[in-house]
C-alpha cells in the first residue's frame, strides 16, 4: 500500500541525527511502526549516512578538513602525514604505505575574504581541481585539505601546485597563496597512472 | 504468506493470532514489525547487534501478549509495538552483560542480523556523489553523519545559524539521493 503522507528523507536524516523536536520525533516514530514505505526510506538514509563514515574512515576524499579533525583522527591512532609549504614557497613530501591519511597545511591571511576557493593545479599551473567555498571561521589563519590517500599511494612523482583563491565584495578573484608540494614516489612498485 | 501480506490488515492478525494458535500470522507480525523495530533500535542504540536483540525481544513481547489477547484495541498494534520497544530500550541498555554473556556463549555469529536490514550501497558511487557536493555541504555531511555533531556545533563551527545549517544538510542529502538513484 502506498504511503498518504510519505516524510521526506531530509525529515528522516534528522530523525537519525536526533535533531528533531521531540514532539515531532514522537509523531515521525508514531508514522514509521504504521509504514513499511517510510521505514523502508529510512534504511535508505542509514544506510546513506553509514557509506558516508565509511568513505570519511577511508579518507579517500579529497576535501578540506579542520584541525580539530585532523588532531581528532591522530588522538583515534591514525598515522596522519602532513606538510606545510609556506606560501610562494615549496615543500618536499612523499608517502609511505603506512600512512592512514595526507595533510597539506595552507598558512593565510583570510581577513576581509568573502569566499575562499581551494584551486589544485598541476606543475604547468593548470588547474585540475577545485574545491569552492571553503568554510572558514574568524581567526582562521591556515587551510587544511586532505588528498585521498589511495590516489596519493599510487601516484608518480610529480609536482602539484595548491592556490588559495579569495573573492571580495565585489566577487573578484585574487590569489591569497600558492604553495607547490613536490612529490617523490617512495612506495616500491610502479604508480598507478 | 505473500497473499497473507496484502490481504490482513494489522487488526485482522491481532484477532487471528488471538484465537488460536496460527504460526502463519505470528510468522506476518514477525515480518512486517521486524524490521520497523529494528530500525528505532538502531536509532536508539546505535549498534546493529543490540538494535538486532531488540528486535527479537519484542516481538516475543508482543507475540506473548497477542496470544494471551492483552491487545483489546486490535487496530492498535502498530502503537502497540512501538510501546513496547520503548519499553525494551530501557531494558536493552541496561543490559548489556546479557550481550556479553550471549557473545561468550554462543560466539560473534550468533548475533549477525539473519536478514539484510538495509539497501547495499554502491560505494564507488557514493564517493562520487560526496565528492560532487560543494565544500560547505560536504563538511556538514561529515560534521553530522561521521563526526555526530549537533546542528549547534556544525553552526557554531561554520560561524552559519542552524537554521542555515539544518538547509544546507536537507539541499545535501536531497542531492546525494538523487545522484545514488534513490528517491525518484
Amino acid at each position: 500500500m502506498s504511503c498518504g503522507h510519505p516524510i521526506d528523507a531530509a525529515i528522516l536524516a534528522d530523525y537519525w541525527l536526533a535533531a528533531l523536536p521531540s514532539s515531532e520525533e514522537e509523531s515521525v516514530e508514531d508514522h514509521l511502526f504504521d509504514c513499511g514505505e517510510c521505514g523502508a526510506r529510512l534504511a535508505e538514509v542509514i544506510a546513506l549516512a553509514e557509506g558516508v563514515r565509511a568513505l570519511v574512515r577511508e579518507a579517500n576524499l579529497l576535501m578540506t578538513l579542520s584541525d580539530e579533525f585532523v588532531k581528532r583522527s591522530a588522538a583515534r591512532g591514525l598515522r596522519i602525514r602532513q606538510y606545510a609549504p609556506p606560501a610562494g614557497g615549496s615543500v618536499q613530501c612523499t608517502i609511505t604505505v603506512d600512512d592512514d591519511m595526507l595533510i597539506g597545511r595552507l598558512a593565510a591571511d583570510l581577513a576581509g575574504q568573502r569566499r575562499v576557493d581551494l584551486a589544485l593545479c598541476n606543475q604547468d599551473g593548470i588547474e585540475y581541481a577545485r574545491l569552492a567555498d571553503v568554510p572558514f571561521g574568524p581567526g582562521i589563519s591556515e587551510v587544511l585539505f586532505q588528498q585521498p590517500i589511495q590516489f596519493a599511494k599510487g601516484a608518480p612523482s610529480q609536482t602539484m601546485i595548491a592556490r588559495l583563491i579569495g573573492r571580495d565584495e565585489s566577487d573578484a578573484e585574487r590569489l591569497i597563496g600558492e604553495y607547490t608540494f613536490v612529490h617523490t614516489r617512495t612506495i616500491p612498485g610502479p604508480a598507478a597512472f | 504468506m505473500y497473499e497473507m501480506s496484502l490481504e490482513l490488515s494489522d487488526a485482522d492478525l491481532v484477532l487471528r493470532i488471538g484465537q488460536g494458535h496460527d504460526p502463519d500470522a505470528e510468522s506476518e507480525v514477525c515480518r512486517r514489525m521486524g524490521p520497523r523495530i529494528r530500525l528505532y533500535g538502531l536509532r536508539h542504540l546505535r549498534d546493529h547487534a543490540a538494535a538486532e536483540d531488540l528486535m527479537q525481544q519484542v516481538l516475543i513481547v508482543v507475540l506473548q501478549a497477542l496470544r494471551a489477547g492483552r491487545l483489546r484495541e486490535s487496530e492498535k498494534l502498530a502503537s502497540f509495538v512501538l510501546g513496547t520497544s520503548r519499553m525494551s530500550i530501557l531494558e536493552i541498555r541496561r543490559g548489556t552483560q546479557r550481550r556479553e554473556k550471549l557473545l561468550e556463549q554462543f560466539g560473534p555469529e550468533a548475533l549477525i542480523p539473519t536478514s539484510s536490514w538495509a539497501p547495499r550501497l554502491d560505494h564507488e558511487r557514493l564517493h562520487g556523489c560526496v565528492q560532487g557536493l560543494k565544500e560547505r555541504e560536504r563538511w556538514v555531511i561529515v560534521m553530522s553523519f561521521y563526526d555526530e555533531k549537533t546542528g549547534a556545533d556544525v553552526a557554531r563551527f561554520l560561524g552559519v545559524s542552524e537554521a542555515n545549517v539544518r538547509v544546507i544538510r536537507h539541499r545535501a542529502i536531497h542531492l546525494l539521493r538523487r545522484c545514488m538513484g534513490e528517491g525518484e
